[in-house]
């Protein structure tokens, strides 16, 4: 965490920037149970956590970090749903990629919707900053973030910045850093109006 | 053409995977039915590594078990349908035995049923053993006697001292001092089949293919033989099988064997017979499901299909030797294609004849096999042959690519039907034409003459012009002879109001008694609905029929009934809106009583 990050953190739980993050991802790569985890622990839904709903419709969820209100667009990663992803580019100020750092198979279906959606005229055009999140990386051999990163093809991306975290939904481990690398990002590219003035 | 497919490589292992394997001893399973496919693989194993059974769960090998023996082939299925869901059995066949594995663990080891030997040769080989009798000569009269015997029916023993020349089989004969025993039948191939659904948890059940060109199904929990059946009525011998259907209801199993020949055996045939012969030794085939046409590579480099009657379609020569072939379902596209694999190292996907897509995986693709594979639906798996180490190849088929190519529609074949009225329409079309025109001449004729009616007898329930907006409905209450009739008309503009409408009842006079016919009605607002009731009497004759007794009283009181109400407005001739009430008849009970006595007289 960064002195910043302190500073808004001491200055009182306000938000200054909302921004609309999408979170992409395959099926069963462990998007909503990742959500799950980051949502702020909120006593009465205990039961909401087992049997992540697969549905169609985008699952709606908010947190918060280092000053930047996230309300996250878990979208369904099946397959034939992924055609869909495409209606939410255009409203996405950060995109979250969730990879199932332990599934080497599928990797390649992973890097292959990256590189589509990074390629749709909605993603390409704007400097969307870009977190990918190897989840499951407490699975005895899931890629260590590095070789996932090359494993993705990330270092042709160089028109947006990206950043990868080992995670795990299970543990919560690593989600933190990585959503603060997100809201640090979200935070420079919205450098709001009012400390201008 | 390389734009039409995309598939993604996976070069699975860092490490070399080595496998020595054939193409039955590949299978997908779901193991633990949680639907995360594991790959099932009996390698043979070489040089002091045995032979084992060694599961991959997407690309890394999670586990693997030493087998006793060889595998011939690697199949799973599950045995019963009942919930919660068991686990699918896996079954490893070996030389002459199968063994079960349920959850991984030895669970049940089925051997053939071993054959008896003609009480023939067991004279013989009593005379043989005995050291009385082995001098060439009369070693030669029982040999010959042995050569008798039908071939198929002899025992290797006989087979082996036949072959063999006269002073060798003397110094054979020193050295056994036993009768022959038959040896088990060997396996040659195993399939699975679905018992009563095509339900992926279906009940399933064994089919074996033997040396001696038996075919057996075996049942899933007792392992007991449903059918056991010959191949053909020459000696067969069978070397892949495909079963298309299912057991309980119809199913047709479609035999390579190593004579040539394709043989086919269906429900309830105790002997198969030859579908087809081909001029070159089979390599492999497969079955279309759609249409149970039959694909089959051969040794003299050519793809051929043939229809599930046995003829021939169409044929391809391939550029190179085919290895190996597998069918690819991409069901989100709804095609079956052929993946044909040659010796130059490409792997062709071939929808019917035509050519789709090509892959270069640069190595001999000894065993192929497409399904599901961990999470992925669509994972083509293929063992490359490299310099007797093999490794194992997956391709993903990209699921989701929403582009196929320019592939031509899907057009359904032409029914006869279809041909037939085509070609009545070719030869009148004239006449059809005239026909078509004089029928639409006549319905709008008609179409006009109802308007025109409807128009002279002011008979639109709707207003038409300005007094669109002005609705009337009436409803009938009581059970008669007097009825109250309730007239609503309404304005449904929402800024005019209307002046001068009154209403008309039109009635026979000799049926109704309308009490008041005339109603003028007062301005009618925007947005506003005036009710008027009014008293209709039925009137009834001095002479009674007996008959209206027996009316319904629910039912419509037929022509007679019918009242007319007309809606009028100053200053123009003709109504502006009509509607017609079906009066209900009078209940017979509320006749007055006179004319009940009138009914009297009547029947008198």
């Amino acid at each position: 965490m960064g002195l910043l990050d302190k500073v808004s953190s001491w200055l009182g739980n306000r938000p200054r920037v909302t921004a609309p993050v999408l979170v992409l991802g395959l099926d069963r790569a462990g998007k909503t149970s990742l959500l799950h985890a980051l949502r702020p622990p909120d006593p009465t839904a205990q039961g909401a956590q087992q049997g992540a709903p697969q549905g169609v419709a985008p699952q709606m969820e908010h947190f918060q970090s280092g000053g930047v209100a996230f309300s996250a667009w878990d979208v369904s990663g099946a397959a034939r749903a992924r055609a869909l992803w495409e209606r939410h580019y255009r409203r996405a100020h950060a995109l979250i990629f969730v990879v199932d750092a332990a599934d080497h198979l599928r990797l390649v279906v992973a890097r292959e919707e990256l590189e589509l959606v990074l390629a749709h005229p909605d993603m390409s055009a704007r400097r969307v900053p870009l977190l990918v999140l190897a989840n499951k990386s407490d699975v005895p051999g899931a890629l260590p973030p590095d070789q996932l990163a090359g494993a993705l093809g990330l270092a042709r991306v160089v028109d947006r910045p990206w950043h990868v975290a080992a995670a795990s939904a299970r543990s919560g481990a690593g989600l933190a850093d990585g959503i603060a690398w997100l809201a640090r990002q979200v935070r420079d590219m919205h450098t709001p109006p009012k400390i201008q003035h | 053409m390389s734009s039409m497919t995309r598939w993604l490589d996976v070069e699975v292992g860092t490490d070399d995977v080595e496998l020595n394997t054939l193409p039955g001893n590949l299978s997908l399973v779901d193991l633990h039915n949680d639907n995360e496919y594991r790959l099932l693989l009996g390698d043979l194993g070489r040089g002091e590594e045995g032979p084992r059974l060694r599961i991959f769960q997407g690309v890394r090998q999670v586990s693997d078990m030493i087998l006793p023996d060889l595998p011939l082939a690697v199949v799973s299925l599950y045995t019963n349908e009942s919930q919660p869901m068991s686990l699918p059995i896996i079954a490893v066949a070996f030389s002459s035995c199968i063994y079960i594995y349920r959850n991984m663990k030895l669970f049940y080891k089925y051997y053939l049923p071993s054959v008896e030997l003609s009480t023939n040769e067991t004279e013989i080989w009593k005379q043989l053993i005995d050291p009385v009798n082995q001098n060439p000569v009369t070693v030669s009269t029982y040999t010959e006697s042995l050569r008798s015997i039908p071939e198929k029916i002899l025992s290797l023993q006989s087979r082996n001292l036949l072959s063999m020349t006269v002073d060798q089989q003397l110094e054979y004969l020193e050295h056994v001092s036993s009768l022959p025993v038959m040896d088990l039948p060997d396996i040659t191939c195993v399939t699975s089949m679905k018992m009563n659904s095509v339900d992926r948890y279906g009940a399933g059940c064994l089919i074996v293919g033997t040396e001696e060109g038996d075919v057996i199904v075996l049942e899933s929990q007792t392992f007991a033989p449903l059918s056991q059946a010959k191949l053909c009525v020459v000696r067969k011998t069978p070397y892949q099988m495909v079963a298309t259907g299912l057991f309980n209801v119809d199913y047709r199993l479609t035999v390579a064997t190593r004579e040539k020949s394709v043989c086919l055996l269906k429900r309830e045939w105790s002997e198969g017979r030859v579908l087809f012969s081909t001029p070159e030794h089979i390599i492999a085939i497969e079955v279309m499901p759609a249409d149970n046409s039959v694909l089959v590579i051969c040794a003299d480099n050519t793809l051929a299909c043939y229809s599930k009657k046995g003829k021939k379609q169409w044929s391809l020569n391939l550029e190179h030797r085919p290895v190996s072939m597998t069918l690819v379902p991409v069901s989100h596209l709804g095609l079956t294609l052929a993946a044909v694999a040659l010796a130059s190292g490409h792997v062709h996907l071939y929808d019917g004849k035509a050519r789709r897509d090509t892959i270069f995986v640069r190595d001999v693709a000894s065993v192929m096999k497409f399904g599901q594979l961990g999470q992925e639906e669509h994972v083509f798996i293929i063992v490359t042959a490299r310099r007797r180490t093999s490794t194992l190849t997956a391709w993903v088929v990209e699921s989701s690519a929403p582009t196929f190519g320019h592939k031509p529609w899907l057009i359904p074949k032409k029914s006869k039907l279809f041909l037939e009225q085509s070609v009545r329409e070719r030869e009148n079309a004239v006449g059809m034409h005239v026909l078509f025109q004089q029928e639409l001449t006549r319905l709008r004729l008609m179409a006009a003459k109802t308007l025109c009616e409807a128009h002279l007898k002011s008979d639109n329930s709707v207003g038409a012009g300005a007094l669109e907006p002005v609705r009337l409905a009436a409803e009938v209450e009581g059970l008669g002879p007097v009825f109250r009739v309730t007239l609503s008309v309404e304005n449904t503009c929402a800024d005019k109001a209307v002046v001068g409408l009154a209403v008309l009842f039109h009635a026979h006079t000799a049926n109704y008694k309308v009490s008041q016919p005339y109603i003028k009605v007062p301005l009618l607002a925007p947005n506003s609905k005036l009710r008027f009731p009014t008293k209709v009497e039925e009137v009834f004759d001095a002479e009674l029929n007996p008959d209206i007794f027996f009316r319904s009283v629910t039912g419509q009181g037929g022509e007679r009934a019918l009242v007319k109400v007309l809606l009028l407005k100053e200053g123009r001739r003709g109504p502006v809106l009509a509607a017609t009430i079906q009066m209900p008849p009078t209940d017979p009970m509320m006749l007055p009583y006179d004319k009940i006595q009138a009914t009297a007289d009547f029947g008198s």
